[in-house]
């Protein structure tokens, strides 16, 4: 037994199931982020990440081309995200309630779309599986011929690269330029934001949309990604758990990286280890990884600091 | 006597409440009638009738004893983790975890039936009740805990914890339930019936099961053929009855006044003499142990047993059905109702419409955002408005005078004598 542990914590395919794993999450934490630090709580990131996987599918099912799918699929988180920015910016209903019903919308929408689109006609359900052009792997010039690194970072699917380099490009974005220090202002202190003539209303729209685009483009990593078809429901609460890396690298990339790297890191030790048949049942194994982040927040995160208009709907005084 | 003006004082109250209460009503009604409204673009995108589809839905959740038995079947466990949301978000504490909480809930309970046997019904039934919710508590109380102690936000940890119950049941209904001699203490808490191969428990004993109307009329010395009565039970009964003492839990009593302030402004509770987290692992353990009914029920009522996927969902739909339900214990009944016709209701509109059964998702869906933008946004008539200003402004000029404790209680919108 211990030699298939050591052949699993050795093998190049190991690690590079780890960072496959983290990207979907990474993808969708890095867009939550700015929406968080521009004062909107990211809940509904599960449905963005859903209508994304629709979305993928869909329209590289019509397009005939995986650019078009992610085209689709930033279309469809976006959708989504709009909607919830109505509620939360321009209503100013509570978030997290909002959330939680553009989730089941998008459970709903995404799983009536693919009827729509794929189901037999004369059955009304889908009775076969339709498998639409899917994401290949792109092995980068000279980075990806490196032994052990090369094939564990380098030679992935595109999207991959994408959620590794978006966490500096987020960092730089938030704290190294004009648009960051809005984008901050505005989760912190919205009413001093107001008074320099920062709209409040716009960045926070622009920050939600940006979340939907990337949690869309998460989505889509899962559909015509890792596979090439919809399932229903098939973001299987990976929404959440990116939320989760959020609170967990309390709003800092950085952090956030390491958050959902250590999700993906037990998620792939519980996909390797349940073929070893060890004594312990199988379903502690998938549970694992949500066992890990919970002890992980509990034992060493500790208690979170919000943005401080984490939730608060903006009202200009005196209206 | 009173004079006249007096009179037409008191009549002017009793009609603004009457307007107050039924904008209560009107706003879910609306929202839910403009969700079916859009969500027929979708049948008709699929080439359906929506009016045939919504018919069907109709028939399909009231149409006849079985359709009738189907809703009230939906309608308990989701009446249950309804009032466990309601109660939590109250108090500022958003139980997500009611589906875990509801999982542990069932597994006690069927742990009872299946072990206690020889127990008369009139103590199985209520221990067994009683197991459920207490499984619930406890299985609430790590996040209030932890959210009360450590200010841990509960969304997360409850979120998390869900995941982690689904697993432990997946693993308990694998393992073999055997007691007394050769019995380890795994297959003491095992669930699963060794005599056959499959993941699911045993029935319970008859003695744990809810009496149901059918066994009522036996009982009386009449027949009937019905099978779709069998499944009316007291569990349908217990769950309205948890809501009406819920109300009055809520609404009338210094627990649920205590709850209710922290759920406004922790802060000013806390001023007001109001122990936070003494009233936060309250609050969690009274809601973690409706989420636990809410499988007992299950369980007891309906199903005899436990089975993999036996109740997915329950402890989600919970938030919208407290949501739609404006967060008030007798408004979760109808909402329950809503929702309960319309999961009973699904699978017929897709037979006879051919409208797909996720539809329904996007109906809920619709139904809360325009329920919850109709609340904010305040659509009451101005008259209304204007009413509740005023009366804001005379009850603080009332209280300027009086004792330091009242302003804290006025901005809760409470009268005093509560505290």
């Amino acid at each position: 037994m211990f030699e298939q542990l050591v052949e699993i914590f050795t093998s190049v395919a190991f690690y590079a199931a780890v960072i496959r794993l983290t990207a979907p999450l990474l993808l969708a934490a890095m867009g939550g982020l700015v929406a968080e630090r521009a004062g909107i709580i990211t809940f509904g990131m599960e449905g963005m990440m859903l209508m994304g996987a629709i979305g993928g599918a869909v329209g590289s099912y019509y397009t005939g081309s995986v650019l078009g799918g992610l085209a689709f699929a930033m279309l469809a988180g976006m959708f989504l995200a709009l909607l919830y920015g109505v509620m939360c910016v321009s209503v100013g209903a509570n978030q997290v309630v909002s959330a939680v019903a553009l989730n089941l919308g998008a459970l709903g929408l995404s799983s009536t779309i693919f009827a729509l689109v794929f189901s037999n006609r004369a059955v009304g359900v889908v009775t076969e599986v339709v498998s639409v052009p899917s994401m290949q792997p792109v092995k980068i010039p000279l980075l990806g011929d490196i032994p052990i690194l090369g094939d564990i970072l380098f030679n992935q699917l595109p999207l991959v690269y994408l959620a590794l380099i978006s966490v500096p490009i987020v960092w730089f974005v938030l704290y190294r330029t004009t648009i960051g220090l809005k984008i901050r202002s505005v989760g912190e202190h919205p009413h001093a934001a107001d008074t320099v003539g920062i709209s409040v209303v716009r960045v926070r729209y622009l920050s939600v949309l940006f979340t939907g685009l990337m949690a869309g483009l998460a989505g889509a990593l899962l559909s015509i990604g890792m596979l090439n078809t919809f399932q229903e429901n098939m973001s299987a609460g990976r929404g959440f758990i990116a939320y989760t890396a959020i609170i967990f690298g309390k709003w800092e990339p950085l952090g956030i990286f390491l958050g959902t790297l250590l999700f993906g890191l037990a998620d792939a030790i519980q996909l390797r280890i349940q073929a070893l048949n060890l004594p312990i049942p199988y379903q502690f194994w998938v549970a694992f990884p949500y066992l890990v982040t919970l002890l992980a927040l509990v034992l060493f995160v500790g208690k979170a600091t919000w943005p401080a208009a984490s939730g608060q709907p903006f009202k200009r005084e005196g209206k | 006597m009173l004079s006249t003006q007096e009179v037409t004082n008191r009549w002017q109250i009793v009609y603004r409440r009457f307007l107050e209460r039924s904008f209560n009503i009107l706003i879910p009604l609306g929202a839910i009638l403009a969700a079916f409204l859009i969500s027929s673009t979708l049948i008709i995108a699929r080439g359906a009738n929506p009016l045939t589809a919504y018919a069907a839905l109709f028939a399909g959740a009231f149409g006849s004893t079985n359709a009738l038995a189907n809703t009230i079947t939906r309608m308990v466990p989701i009446i249950m983790t309804g009032l466990a949301v309601t109660y939590g978000y109250r108090s500022g504490f958003f139980n997500i975890g009611a589906e875990g909480q509801l999982f542990m809930g069932a597994m006690a309970t069927t742990w009872m039936g299946i072990t206690l046997v020889g127990w008369p019904a009139w103590l199985l039934i209520p221990a067994s009740l009683l197991a459920g919710a207490l499984a619930g508590s406890l299985w609430a109380l790590i996040p209030g805990y932890l959210k009360a102690r450590r200010g841990f936000n509960e969304v997360l940890t409850t979120l998390l914890l869900n995941y982690i119950t689904i697993q432990l049941f997946e693993f308990l209904i694998r393992v073999d339930h055997v007691v007394g001699p050769g019995a380890t203490f795994l297959s003491w808490i095992g669930l699963k019936d060794p005599s056959q191969p499959f993941p699911k428990s045993a029935y319970i004993a008859e003695a744990a099961r809810m009496p149901s109307l059918t066994s009522v009329i036996t009982w009386l010395g009449g027949t009937t053929e019905d099978p779709a009565l069998q499944r009316f039970t007291l569990a349908a009964v217990i769950a309205v009855l948890a809501a009406v003492v819920m109300y009055i839990l809520l609404f009338k009593t210094t627990t649920g006044y205590r709850a209710r302030a922290v759920g406004v402004n922790p802060r000013a509770a806390q001023y007001m003499g109001i122990n936070v987290m003494r009233t936060t692992i309250t609050t969690a353990l009274i809601s973690g142990a409706l989420a636990g009914m809410a499988g007992s029920l299950e369980i007891m009522g309906f199903q005899h047993r436990v089975i993999q996927n036996f109740l997915v969902g329950a402890g989600y739909d919970g938030i919208p059905v407290a949501l739609i339900g404006q967060l008030n214990p007798l408004g979760v009944l109808l909402s329950a109702l809503f929702f309960g016709a319309l999961r009973a209701g699904a699978n017929r509109m897709q037979i006879v419409s051919g409208a797909p059964v996720s539809i329904i998702y996007v109906i809920q869906s619709l139904a809360i955002l325009f329920a919850i933008a109709g609340t904010v946004i305040d659509l009451r008539p101005r008259r209304l408005k204007q009413a509740e200003i005023e009366e804001a402004k005379r009850v603080e000029a009332e209280l300027a005078a009086e004792s330091p404790s009242a302003p804290a209680a006025d901005m809760l919108g409470e009268e005093v004598r509560h505290v």
